[in-house]
């Protein structure tokens, strides 16, 4: 087949031109036994058997041909009626719209039969070969499109088509006037179409002529093979008797038309009616593209020559090959598929042919197996249905490049075994894909699945891949639901109290000195120490917001969580430095403040990113640039550098100079912590030297408070209470 | 993608190279062989899952080696090669078909590099014979070209340019490699013959044919660096109304996740193993604070030990059995999922599925796929949340009851339906008239109005039949079915007929 024929194939459209004059009325004389009903006493007398006319048998086997042709391509292969009697009727045009079976009929119901006598007017079959092709010369859409495109190839649309015309002419003499006749009508057409912008000229006509004759005569027409007529006109006859032969002509035809293959499926397992205990083997015959056949014919040549055979009353092949249902190998799982095509059944109606079709569509999935030569067999093909239709699935049975390949735990990242799958299950299940149609209109620039990309996107934002790089993600029963409602395009403002109101149930813990517990990692040892807990923790929630910020409602989620982190240090700030200065001051003394917490507060090491940002920035401003000191949302190009891929663990953290020397303060400090600080140093006035100021003995002021009172005074400088946090956050 | 290696031995190919720069003489099979063991090496570096076949040829053909992943021993067998007689390629890429299509069948592409001393051969089974005599073929003994399988051919000549028999023999390898089809090339050392200029055109040879995928596997803003195995190839098809011709893009992006009983099985252009890269130093684009590989762990860092996207993804996969669809390149799609062969290693697979978003007719089109939370978003009515499979807008005929006559069978069974109903009126006067009704439709359709009064002459005889026990509603909706059937209007397809009112069937 030569490339031109492959991409604008004869079969893209056809005509089928149906002879509807009074000869067409006659019997077929082909007898149909009618009486089926089994003889009932002597007194029975048999009803009279009923003969189709030439008529019923034509519109039949092209019925069937469509049929067929629908079945296994419902798209991109067009098939019009056109009935001639005293003049052309068109039942369908090329719209996909019109091209099934039940408008057909439909139309077809209202032709009638063939009228008995000759009434006024010409009857002829040539009616109906003028208009067909008149309606080969319009534009299928696909055409138009093609046509219409800006591509180079749009003047190289070829019209390739095929009529097939169900008629009876007298003599070959008269079989060969029909065919000039429509070659010179052909050739009139073209000009037309040619001077025409919307019409398409016929590049290639294929002209099947089917001679019909009642079964009891003899045909003076002779059948030929194809032959070229002119560079535009092919022409074959068939002459056949009405009763029984146009179909089997026409379905031996399309094997060739559509480039079908027939596939036997054999020893099908039914049981019988009368005798359920037992079951019988029966063969089914499909149609489907010859394709599928491909990979197994083209193999081994003894092999594939002991799976084809001659039909039985047909004068082509039929690839016999096994039913057979293994176990563990069905069609849920991904097979290795080469090639899909959808089947049809031959016999549409027999017992047989329904009971395979309805396995399939309840939907279990046959293997078919093919004996070799060598001994053994192999599966070859799977059938399955699929929303109702079903296919032919052609399955690898050579060798695999694909054998022995390396187990995934061989190769990178085949070692860690802390990787979050079940949290990425998760994820898979949350990102589902479900089919969404025709709600989107076809004119919105974004598909819905360039909406699930970003919405990946999201999602992903800030993922560590294992447990042991990242913190907050192990803490589910603290943190959730957070995580899944901060990924959201859009945040309500329900949604915004819930996120806040972790971060207060997390600071409320923190203020509690609770542990946080870790169901994920009780295997690991000890985790690190509850102040390292909370640091850890704060940070990597704060990258997660950071990560996520995109709209105005996620920005209040992320101030809340700054401005909660940060109320401590402010106060600490107003103490030490009762004159609130300018913010550029408040900058500086920031740094030198990292110096002084061993002093002024022993028990908070831990850096303070963004004291001037939390004070100062509203919620509406853009999500800062972090310039001090991490946590910070790590830009692309250091996260290249050190992504939690890395192999590390989040504990070990990036060390930045001041991290190093907090630490090697941090030794001394914890042994502080052993005790509880001085309530005076907790709560004393700070003065402009650094140091501070505290009253002693303030209890004796309020005579009536315990010493026990006072000393959870003092610890409670230290923390917000939640509800002022709130207060806050609020602003 | 397997390679066939097709070593020309005949007499010629020992005509001896003096080499210039060495003072050396070789003869032309040291450097061809030579030149493979360049190519063998590239594969031991780049594609070790590759396999390699070996075949030497002169008049007749021998395969020295099947296919193989062991390239050490095809290198040993390279210097065990002997001298025969003539060249006869002809012969050679018969053999070539037949290797291929007994290892591979018909749809694996392999690649066949054909080394020579460029001279076609003389007398009936030279090159210039064979395509000479290219259209008197018969059916059953084709020429080799284009092979049977999707294959490249490459021809390499271990010839100078300059050489008098090469420049009668590259016309016939053009006219090869225009047959073969598929970009295959001839290839012709640059600059006089030597060691170097020989590896210098096998080293080409490699980068251009056998360098494998190298990309990034997304999803979101994970990642990771992965070699896909073995490499895809660019895919052509000519279909109606088109030709195509693709390679996918180096950036595999996951779009979302489908159950693989919902995927079932899709028809595959190709099939690959994904493989995190081991020098992705970029592995993770995503977020993450914290981890810095301290400068002296670097140089030791085990491979295995770096976590890798593609292990979790796999890992995840396969717990909830579910596929990726991942965005190839623009319209192309494939999934990615967790395989494993007969044997328990598990791995990650891509199937790439035809280029365009339709492919796939149960699952809709593919750019129509989201989220259950756009389509709530969207929808807010109460509807049915919709899932796979995505359903035809019409019903195939096995699906729809369609009437077929053409054999008789056909219309003794709708009629014996017709009268088994008939027998159990009234409990099926329904089913009675819904047969009917049914038969009588087709009967318009087709133009078989004998049918109509053969099923009324059918009806009639039924109600003298009855046995003396039956319903006498049988008889009445028998008579009246027949007595309609005999009426011009049960002629009009949009009339249907309707069951007589009596007192067995109306309680009211």
């Amino acid at each position: 087949m030569t490339l031109c024929e492959k991409m604008y194939p004869s079969n893209h459209k056809t005509v089928f031109v149906l002879d509807h004059t009074p000869y067409f009325g006659i019997s077929c004389e082909c007898l149909i036994e009618f009486d089926f009903t089994k003889s009932r006493g002597p007194a029975f007398i048999p009803l009279a058997p009923i003969s189709k006319s030439l008529w019923t048998c034509s519109v039949e086997a092209a019925i069937e041909y469509c049929r067929i042709v629908w079945d296994l391509f419902p798209q991109g292969k067009l098939i019009r009626f056109v009935v001639s009697d005293t003049t052309a009727h068109t039942l369908n045009t090329w719209s996909p719209s019109e091209q099934n079976l039940s408008h057909v009929l439909a139309e077809l119901s209202t032709m009638g039969i063939p009228a008995r006598t000759h009434q006024q007017g010409e009857f002829s079959v040539i009616h109906g070969l003028r208009a067909a092709i008149e309606a080969l010369c319009e534009c299928s859409d696909i055409q138009h499109e093609k046509r219409t495109s800006l591509t180079e190839n749009a003047s190289k649309v070829l019209n390739r088509c095929r009529v097939i015309c169900i008629t009876s002419a007298r003599d070959n003499n008269s079989m060969k006037s029909l065919k000039e006749i429509f070659q010179n009508v052909l050739i009139q057409h073209n000009k037309i179409a040619a001077g025409s912008d919307h019409l398409i000229t016929v590049h290639h006509c294929h002209l099947v002529i089917i001679n019909v004759y009642p079964n009891n005569v003899e045909s003076q027409v002779t059948s030929h093979p194809p032959r070229d007529l002119s560079a535009i006109l092919t022409t074959e006859v068939h002459s056949v008797k009405a009763g029984g032969q146009i179909a089997s002509k026409l379905s031996n035809l399309i094997l060739n038309h559509y480039d079908l293959g027939s596939t036997t499926v054999t020893g099908i397992p039914m049981k019988e009616e009368q005798n359920a205990s037992s079951s019988a083997n029966y063969d089914v015959e499909i149609f489907h593209s010859s394709a599928a056949h491909t990979s197994i014919l083209k193999g081994n040549a003894a092999d594939s020559a002991l799976i084809r055979t001659q039909r039985e009353g047909a004068d082509y092949e039929t690839v016999t090959l096994k039913w057979c249902t293994p176990r563990g190998c069905s069609a849920s799982e991904m097979q290795n598929c080469i090639a899909m095509h959808r089947i049809t059944p031959v016999d549409v109606n027999s017992r047989p042919s329904s009971c395979l079709i309805n396995f399939l569509l309840n939907g279990r999935s046959v293997m078919l197996e093919m004996p070799r030569k060598a001994g053994g067999k192999m599966i070859s093909h799977l059938l399955a249905a699929h929303g109702g239709e079903i296919f032919v699935h052609t399955l690898v049975t050579a060798r695999s490049v694909l054998e022995d390949p390396p187990s995934i735990s061989e190769g990178c990242g085949g070692r860690v075994t802390d990787y979050r799958i079940t949290d990425f299950g998760a994820l898979m299940q949350n990102n589902k894909l479900v089919p969404l149609k025709r709600k989107f209109d076809d004119s919105d620039t974004e598909t819905p699945l360039s909406r699930m990309r970003s919405r990946l996107d999201r999602h992903t934002r800030y993922w560590p891949i294992t447990i042991s790089s990242t913190f907050i993600f192990n803490l589910k029963n603290y943190i959730d639901p957070l995580p899944a409602l901060l990924v959201k395009e859009e945040m309500t403002d329900e949604e915004v109290v819930q996120c806040k109101q972790v971060i207060y149930s997390l600071i409320n813990l923190e203020t509690k000195h609770e542990p946080l517990q870790m169901p994920n990692m009780g295997q690991r040892g000890k985790g690190p120490k509850r102040e390292e807990q909370y640091r850890i923790m704060w940070s990597e929630l704060e990258t997660f917001l950071r990560a996520n910020c995109r709209t105005d409602q996620h920005n209040r989620v992320l101030n809340c969580l700054l401005e909660c982190r940060n109320k401590s240090d402010d106060e600490k700030i107003k103490l030490e430095k009762k004159d609130d200065k300018v913010e550029l001051d408040q900058a500086l003394r920031e740094l030198d403040q990292f110096g002084k917490f061993s002093e002024a507060s022993p028990s908070e090491y831990v850096p303070r990113a963004s004291v001037i940002r939390a004070t100062t920035d509203s919620p509406m401003s853009p999500p800062p640039m972090s310039i001090t000191t991490p946590p910070s949302v790590p830009s692309r190009s250091s996260l290249l550098r050190s992504g939690p891929i890395a192999g590390g663990s989040i504990y070990s953290g990036p060390r930045t100079v001041l991290d190093i020397w907090i630490s090697r303060t941090s030794a001394e400090q914890r042994s502080r912590d052993l005790r509880q600080e001085f309530a005076g140093r907790l709560n004393g006035e700070a003065t402009a030297g650094g140091g501070s100021i505290a009253k002693l003995y303030p209890n004796l002021k309020d005579g009536d408070r315990g010493g026990r009172e006072m000393h959870l005074d003092g610890d409670g400088a230290d923390v917000i209470p939640p509800a002022s946090a709130s207060r806050l956050s609020t602003v | 993608m397997p390679t066939v290696i097709v070593i020309d031995v005949s007499l010629s190919m020992t005509r001896p190279v003096f080499i210039p720069e060495t003072g050396e003489t070789y003869n032309r099979q040291h450097l061809a062989v030579c030149g493979i063991n360049v190519l063998l090496d590239y594969l031991a570096i780049h594609s070790k899952l590759e396999f390699v076949s070996l075949i030497a040829f002169s008049s007749l053909y021998e395969i020295v080696s099947p296919f193989t992943r062991d390239f050490d021993a095809l290198k040993l067998k390279l210097q065990q090669l002997e001298e025969y007689d003539k060249t006869c390629i002809e012969t050679a890429l018969h053999g070539v078909n037949r290797l291929v299509l007994g290892e591979w069948g018909s749809t694996t592409p392999c690649q066949v590099v054909l080394v020579t001393d460029g001279s076609p051969g003389v007398g009936p089974m030279s090159l210039k014979y064979s395509l000479n005599t290219l259209n008197q073929r018969d059916a059953s003994s084709p020429f080799p070209l284009p092979f049977s399988f999707p294959g490249k051919l490459s021809i390499i000549c271990i010839a100078s340019m300059d050489e008098p028999g090469l420049q009668l023999g590259l016309p016939l390898y053009h006219r090869l490699v225009e047959l073969a089809g598929s970009d295959s090339a001839v290839l012709v050392p640059e600059g006089p013959l030597s060691m170097k200029s020989i590896q210098t055109m096998f080293q080409k040879l490699s980068e251009a044919n056998f360098a494998s995928f190298q990309g990034m596997l997304k999803c979101g803003n994970l990642g990771s660096q992965i070699i896909l195995s073995p490499s895809p190839q660019p895919f052509c098809k000519s279909n109606d109304f088109e030709s195509v011709k693709r390679s996918i893009s180096d950036s595999i992006e996951v779009c979302g996740f489908i159950d693989v009983a919902d995927v079932g099985s899709p028809m595959a252009i190709s099939r690959h193993l994904v493989l995190p890269h081991p020098t992705g130093k970029v592995e993770g684009i995503s977020a993450g604070v914290k981890v810095e590989v301290d400068s002296e762990d670097e140089s030791v860092v085990d491979e295995g030990r770096i976590p890798s996207f593609c292990v979790l993804l796999h890992g995840a996969l396969k717990v909830e059995n579910m596929a990726a669809l991942c965005l190839l390149a623009e319209d192309w799609f494939g999934f990615v999922y967790s395989w494993a062969d007969s044997k328990k290693k598990s791995n990650l697979m891509l199937t790439i599925l035809e280029p365009g978003s339709n492919v796939v007719p149960w699952l809709g089109d593919l750019n129509r796929l989201g989220s259950l939370d756009d389509f709530h978003s969207m929808n807010q009515e109460i509807e049915i949340e919709p899932s796979f499979p995505v359903r035809p807008l019409e019903k195939r005929s096995y699906s729809q009851n369609c009437v077929v006559w053409i054999r008789q069978a056909g219309l003794q069974s709708d009629i014996q339906k017709i009268l088994r109903h008939a027998r159990k009126l009234p409990e099926k006067t329904q089913q009675f008239y819904k047969e009917l009704n049914r038969v009588r439709r087709a009967a318009i359709s087709f133009g078989f109005i004998e049918l109509l009064d053969g099923l009324a002459a059918i009806f009639e005889r039924e109600c003298t039949l009855l046995p003396g026990g039956a319903h006498p509603d049988c008889a009445l909706q028998l008579t009246h079915a027949a007595g309609v059937l005999h009426k011009p209007y049960s002629r009009d397809v949009k009339q249907n007929i309707t069951p007589l009112r009596t007192k067995f069937i109306n309680n009211d």
